[in-house]
C-alpha cells in the first residue's frame, strides 16, 4: 500500500503541474486555484470508488471526461459569466432590460409557450395512435416523428418560410383568408411547434406502452366506459411524461434560432426573437449587451434543466412505486 | 490450499464480513451456506478478486502466497456467476474459448490445441455439439453448464460458484446437483460454492460452512453439521426443528413433568433452556412410556407423501410441534385427530437461554 | 431522444376493453396524419420540389460551383474531427458513470446534457468571448498570430459543443442496463481492462454507439446557429453546407438553396432509417435476452 499516495500525487499531477491550458485561463481569469481546486477535492474521492471495483480505468476514465467537459464545456460557459461579472449593474440592467429586448423575451417566451402547448396536445394524440392503433405505414411514420431532431434547423426554416409565405402552398390558402403566416409571430409560432414536435411524442410513448392492459379491464370491469377509463385511469400515469415532454420542448424553443430566422421577417419590437438579438447586438460588436442577454438566457435554460431533471427523477419515483 | 485470514469487509454502515477466517482444503468441495445477508457471496467475491476487505482488514492466500490485493486477472480463479454472465455475443466456443484467446501472445495455445481444448470441456460438460449455438439458443442448465466449462478453460486453481443452481428449475437443480458432485470426482479441483440452500449444500459438498450475520457459525462435514449443530442458528438452517422451552438442572432437562438427560449442561442450576428436537426424531407411540414420555394432542394428519406429517399439540402448556414418521412407524400408532398420544423426544439438542440466534 | 432502450416491448392489447370504438380511431388517426403530414412531411416534400422547380440541370449544378463544393468539404471535415472527439469522450463517460459508483455521479450526468439546455447562438457566443479579437484570450492569441474564430478551429469548438451530450448520453443508460458481469467474468478468466473493453463491453453496447454516433453526425452536419457566430461567414473558406444554404437563400438564389438543403434532408432521412434500424436490432437483442 505504500505507491498509493505517490499515484495521487501523479494523477493530480497535470492539474499542478503542466503549464497549459489552465495557467492560460489563470492569467485571464485571476482566478488561478479554481480548477485545482476541483482536482483537490475530486482525486481523492477517485481513489475511495476505486478500492470498491475490481474493474480498471476508473481514474483514467473520469479524469479524461472531467478534462474534456471543463475544455469544452464548463470553461467557455465560465467565461460568459465571466464577462458579465466585469459590467456594471447600471450596464447590466440597461443591456438586458431595454424596450427591444424585452419585446424579444415576451415573443421568445410567449411563442415558446404556445408551441410547447400545441405539441403536448397533439402530441398526447400522436404518442396514442402509435401506441394503440394499427393502420398502414406506422413505422414509417413513427420513424418520421424524429425528423426535427435530425433535419438541419435551416433546412426546417426555409422549407417552412416557402411553404407559409404568401405564395407557397399553404400560405396562399392562408392569405386568402387573411391570415399572415411568414414574416409574421404565427410564423416563429409555427417554427417552433416544428422544432418541438418529437418531446411529448418520445416522452409519453414509451409510458403509455408500458401501461398494463390489465387497468382497462379492471376499469371496465368496474362498469367505467372509455371516456371515464382515460381519464380517470389512463391520463394520470401520463402526467409526468407529458410535462416533461412540454418542459423539453419548451427549453429547446427558446433557444431555437436557424429554423426561426427565415420564417420571422426578424423585425425589432415585433418579431425579433432572443437569440436572433444576441446575434445582432453581436454583428454590432456590442459583446457586453450580447452577453448579458446571454447569461439571463443561461440562467433560465439552467433552471428549467435542473426543473426537468427533477421531474424525471419525480416521474420515475412515481412509475416505479 | 486457500485461506482467508481475519477478513472484515464494509458497504458504508454494513458489516457484510466480520473477521473471518477460512482455510480450504486442495481439492476439496466446500459449501458457503448462509441466509441472503449473511455475507457468503462477498466472501467469494473477495476470493476471486472481485472485492476487496476493508483496507488492512485480513488477507487472502492462494498456497502461501499474499493475493489480497491483487486483480482478479491475475488469480487464476474459475468464476461461475449466478446469471453465468456468457458473453452473448459469442457463441459458445467462443465463451469457452476467451480465457484462452486473451492470454499474452508468449502462452497463448495455438489454434489447434485451443480448439482440442474447447471441444474436450464441452465434451465434460456434456454439451457436445452445441459450440456453434448462442447462449440465448441454450437452457437454463445448459447456459450453467457452458459457464462452468469457460471458467475450467483456463485451468484454474479453484473454481468458485456463486449460487450455481439458483435460478433453474426444481427438476434441473437437482439433476445439476448431482452432475456436479459427478464432475468433482472426475477432475478433483479445488471448488467453493455459495448457497442459501441447505439440502444443496448437505447434498453436493465435502465440507460446509454455515455463515450468518457476516461471520461463521459452523464448519464440518454435512453429517457433522446437521448431526451436531453448534448452535441453535445452525440448527434452525439445517431443516426443520422444533423447539420446546423447559429448565436445565444438574445435567438434567426439566419439560413439564417429564425428565430427560442433558449431560452437556451439568453445572447449570435451574437455567432456562431451549430443546432442539427435529421432527422425524421424537417417536409416538399410545401408551406412555414412563418419565420420557410426553403427553400430546393430535392436531392434524398428513399423510400424503413418503412421510406421514403429523401436527401435535402439548397437554401441558398447549405449544404446538411437528412429527414425521414414516410409512411403516405410522403404521404401528394409532393416528386419530382429537386423539392423546405420548412423545418421546430422541436425539435432543439443550441450550441455556442466554445464546441468542 | 428517447433512447434506445425505451421503445420495446410492444404489449399486444387487442382485448375488448381496451378497443375503442371506430370513429375515434379514425379520427385520432387522421387528426395525427393531418399534424404530422403539415408539419413534417409537407416541409420535406417541398425542399425536393423547390430544389428541382427549375429542373434538374440547374439542380445538379448547385453543386457544382466551387462555393458549394468548399462547403461540402468544410461540413465533412468538421464532422470527421468532431464526431470521433465525441465518440472518445462518450465512451469514457459512460465507462465512469455506468461501471463505477462515486460521489458527484449525478452531478457530472447533469453536466454532461448542459449543451442541450443551452441555445446554439449562445454555444457559439461563448467561444467568441473567449478566443474573439475581444475575448478573454483573444489578444494573447492575436499576438501570437492564431486565428480560432471565424475560421475552422472555432467551427469545429462550436460543433463539439453542440453535439457533445450525444454518444455518451446514448451509451451511458445502455451500459448501465448490462450490469459488470459480464466485466468481471471476462477479468477472472485473465483478460486485461483493454481486452474486456474491446472483446466484452464494446460488442455489447455496440448499437447504442452507433446510435449515438448517427444523431452526433446529424447535428454535426447541421448545426446552424452556433457554427453561424462563430463563423465569419468567408466564402469557399468558413461556410459549412447550412451556412451556404442562408446565403443562398438570402441572394433569392432558391433553386440553389434548396438543392443544397435537399442533400442536408437526405442525410437527415438516411439518419431516420438507420435510427430505426437500429431499434429493431435492439429491440431483438434484448428479446432474446
Amino acid at each position: 500500500m505504500k505507491g498509493r499516495n505517490n499515484e495521487l500525487v501523479f494523477y493530480c499531477a497535470p492539474f499542478f503541474v503542466q503549464p497549459n491550458p489552465y495557467e492560460i485561463i489563470s492569467i485571464n481569469t485571476q482566478k488561478p486555484l479554481t480548477y485545482c481546486r476541483f482536482a483537490v477535492i475530486l482525486f481523492p474521492l477517485m481513489r475511495i470508488a476505486r478500492e470498491h471495483s475490481p474493474l480498471p480505468g476508473f481514474r483514467l476514465t473520469l479524469g479524461y471526461s472531467v478534462f474534456y467537459l471543463s475544455l469544452i464545456v464548463l470553461i467557455p460557459l465560465g467565461a460568459a459569466f465571466l464577462k458579465t461579472a466585469g459590467m456594471t449593474w447600471g450596464a447590466f440592467v440597461e443591456a438586458v432590460a431595454s424596450p427591444r429586448v424585452m419585446a424579444s423575451y415576451r415573443l421568445t417566451f410567449g411563442a415558446s409557450l404556445i408551441a410547447a402547448v400545441i405539441n403536448s396536445v397533439f402530441g398526447l394524440v400522436v404518442a396514442w395512435v402509435l401506441v394503440r392503433y394499427r393502420f398502414p405505414f406506422k413505422r414509417v411514420i413513427d420513424a418520421f416523428v424524429d425528423l426535427p431532431f435530425a433535419l438541419p434547423t435551416a433546412v426546417a426554416g426555409i422549407a417552412l418560410a416557402a411553404i407559409y409565405s404568401k405564395n407557397g402552398w399553404i400560405g396562399h390558402y392562408l392569405e386568402m383568408v387573411g391570415i399572415k403566416a411568414a414574416f409574421s409571430r404565427l410564423g416563429v409560432v409555427i417554427a417552433l411547434t416544428f422544432i418541438g414536435l418529437p418531446f411529448v411524442v418520445r416522452t409519453v410513448q414509451p409510458v403509455l406502452e408500458a401501461l398494463e392492459p390489465e387497468l382497462e379491464e379492471a376499469a371496465a370491469s368496474l362498469g367505467a366506459n372509455r371516456w371515464q377509463t382515460f381519464r380517470r385511469v389512463l391520463l394520470p400515469p401520463l402526467y409526468p411524461s407529458l410535462l416533461t415532454g412540454f418542459a423539453l420542448a419548451f427549453a429547446r424553443a427558446l433557444g431555437e434560432y436557424g429554423s426561426v430566422v427565415f420564417i420571422s421577417g426578424n423585425m425589432p419590437m415585433r418579431t425579433e426573437i432572443t437569440p436572433l438579438l444576441i446575434i445582432t447586438k453581436l454583428e454590432q460588436y456590442d459583446y457586453n449587451g450580447a452577453t448579458a442577454i446571454a447569461v439571463v438566457m443561461l440562467v433560465f435554460s439552467f433552471a428549467l434543466l435542473l426543473g426537468i431533471n427533477l421531474l424525471q427523477k419525480w416521474s420515475l419515483k412515481e412509475w416505479s412505486a | 490450499m486457500i485461506e482467508a485470514q481475519n477478513i472484515t469487509k464494509r458497504f458504508g454502515e454494513f458489516k457484510a464480513l466480520n473477521n473471518v477466517s477460512l482455510s480450504v482444503k486442495s481439492g476439496e468441495l466446500l459449501a458457503l451456506l448462509g441466509p441472503s445477508g449473511s455475507g457468503k457471496t462477498t466472501l467469494l467475491r473477495i476470493i476471486a478478486g472481485l472485492e476487496f476487505p476493508d483496507r488492512g482488514a485480513g488477507r487472502v492466500l492462494f498456497n502461501g502466497e499474499d493475493v489480497t490485493y491483487n486483480p482478479a486477472a491475475s488469480r487464476q480463479v474459475g468464476f461461475a456467476f449466478q446469471h453465468y454472465a456468457l458473453f452473448r455475443h459469442m457463441t459458445v466456443f467462443e465463451n469457452v474459448a476467451f480465457g484462452l484467446r486473451v492470454r499474452p501472445a508468449a502462452t497463448r495455445p495455438l489454434e489447434t490445441e485451443i480448439r482440442r481444448r474447447v471441444i474436450e470441456l464441452l465434451s465434460l460438460v456434456q454439451l457436445d455439439n452445441m459450440d456453434k449455438r448462442f447462449p440465448t439458443q441454450l437452457s437454463g442448465g445448459q447456459r450453467q453448464r457452458v459457464a462452468l466449462a469457460r471458467a475450467l478453460a483456463v485451468q484454474p486453481k479453484v473454481l468458485l460458484l456463486d449460487e450455481p443452481f439458483g435460478a433453474l428449475d426444481a427438476k434441473v437443480r437437482k439433476e445439476l446437483r448431482r452432475w456436479l458432485r459427478q464432475l468433482h470426482k472426475e477432475i478433483h479441483i479445488t471448488s467453493i460454492f455459495v448457497t442459501h440452500d441447505q439440502d444443496e449444500a448437505l447434498e453436493v459438498a465435502s465440507r460446509v460452512v454455515v455463515m450468518n450475520k457476516g461471520a461463521i457459525e459452523q464448519i464440518g462435514t454435512p453429517e457433522e453439521v446437521y448431526d451436531r449443530p453448534a448452535n441453535p442458528f445452525v440448527y434452525n438452517f439445517l431443516g426443520s426443528v422444533n423447539l420446546f422451552h423447559g429448565r436445565v438442572h444438574g445435567g438434567q432437562v426439566h419439560l413439564g413433568n417429564t425428565s430427560l438427560p442433558a449431560p452437556e449442561h451439568p453445572e447449570a442450576q435451574d437455567a432456562p433452556a431451549m430443546i432442539y428436537v427435529r421432527p422425524h426424531e421424537i417417536h409416538v407411540a399410545n401408551q406412555s412410556n414412563g418419565q420420557q414420555s410426553l403427553p400430546a394432542l393430535i392436531r392434524d394428519v398428513n399423510p400424503a407423501g413418503p412421510l406421514v406429517h403429523i401436527e401435535l399439540e402439548r397437554l401441558d402448556d398447549g405449544a404446538k410441534f411437528a412429527v414425521e414418521l414414516t410409512r411403516e412407524q405410522s403404521r404401528n400408532v394409532q393416528l386419530t385427530p382429537g386423539s392423546q398420544v405420548f412423545v418421546e423426544l430422541k436425539n435432543l439438542r439443550v441450550f441455556s437461554e442466554d445464546y441468542s440466534i | 431522444m428517447a433512447g434506445v432502450i425505451t421503445r420495446l416491448n410492444k404489449a399486444k392489447r387487442n382485448t375488448r376493453a381496451a378497443q375503442d370504438p371506430a370513429w375515434v380511431r379514425w379520427s385520432l388517426i387522421g387528426v395525427s396524419l393531418a399534424f404530422l403530414g403539415l408539419f413534417l412531411f409537407v416541409p420535406l416534400a417541398a425542399v425536393f420540389t423547390e430544389g428541382l422547380r427549375r429542373g434538374v440541370r440547374v439542380y445538379l449544378a448547385a453543386f457544382q460551383t466551387p462555393d458549394a463544393l468548399a462547403a461540402i468539404r468544410l461540413t465533412l471535415l468538421v464532422a470527421v474531427i468532431a464526431v470521433p472527439l465525441n465518440l472518445v469522450f462518450g465512451l469514457a463517460a459512460a465507462w465512469a458513470i455506468a461501471k463505477f459508483e462515486f460521489p458527484g455521479k449525478s452531478l457530472l450526468t447533469t453536466l454532461i446534457d448542459l449543451p442541450f439546455a443551452v441555445s446554439p447562438v449562445i454555444s457559439g457566443l461563448i467561444y467568441v468571448l473567449l478566443f474573439g479579437a475581444h475575448g478573454l484570450i483573444g489578444p494573447w492569441l492575436m499576438e501570437h498570430n492564431i486565428q480560432l474564430i471565424f475560421a475552422v478551429p472555432g467551427i469545429v469548438m462550436a460543433t463539439l459543443f453542440v453535439t457533445f451530450p450525444f454518444v455518451a448520453r446514448e451509451l451511458i443508460p445502455v451500459m448501465q442496463s448490462r450490469g459488470n458481469d459480464e466485466e468481471f467474468a471476462a477479468l477472472t478468466l485473465g483478460a486485461n481492462g483493454w481486452q474486456t473493453f474491446w472483446r466484452v463491453t464494446l460488442p455489447n453496447v455496440k448499437w447504442g454507439l452507433f446510435y449515438g454516433v448517427i444523431l452526433c453526425n446529424a447535428r454535426a452536419m447541421g448545426e446552424f446557429g452556433a457554427v453561424s457566430v462563430v463563423s465569419g461567414h468567408i466564402r469557399g473558406q468558413t461556410n459549412t453546407m447550412p451556412l451556404h444554404i442562408e446565403i443562398l437563400y438570402n441572394e433569392y438564389n432558391y433553386a440553389a438553396a434548396f438543392a443544397v438543403a435537399s442533400l442536408l434532408s437526405l442525410l437527415a432521412l438516411v439518419t431516420l432509417a438507420l435510427k430505426s434500424l437500429i431499434e429493431a436490432q435492439s429491440a431483438e437483442q434484448t428479446q432474446n435476452d
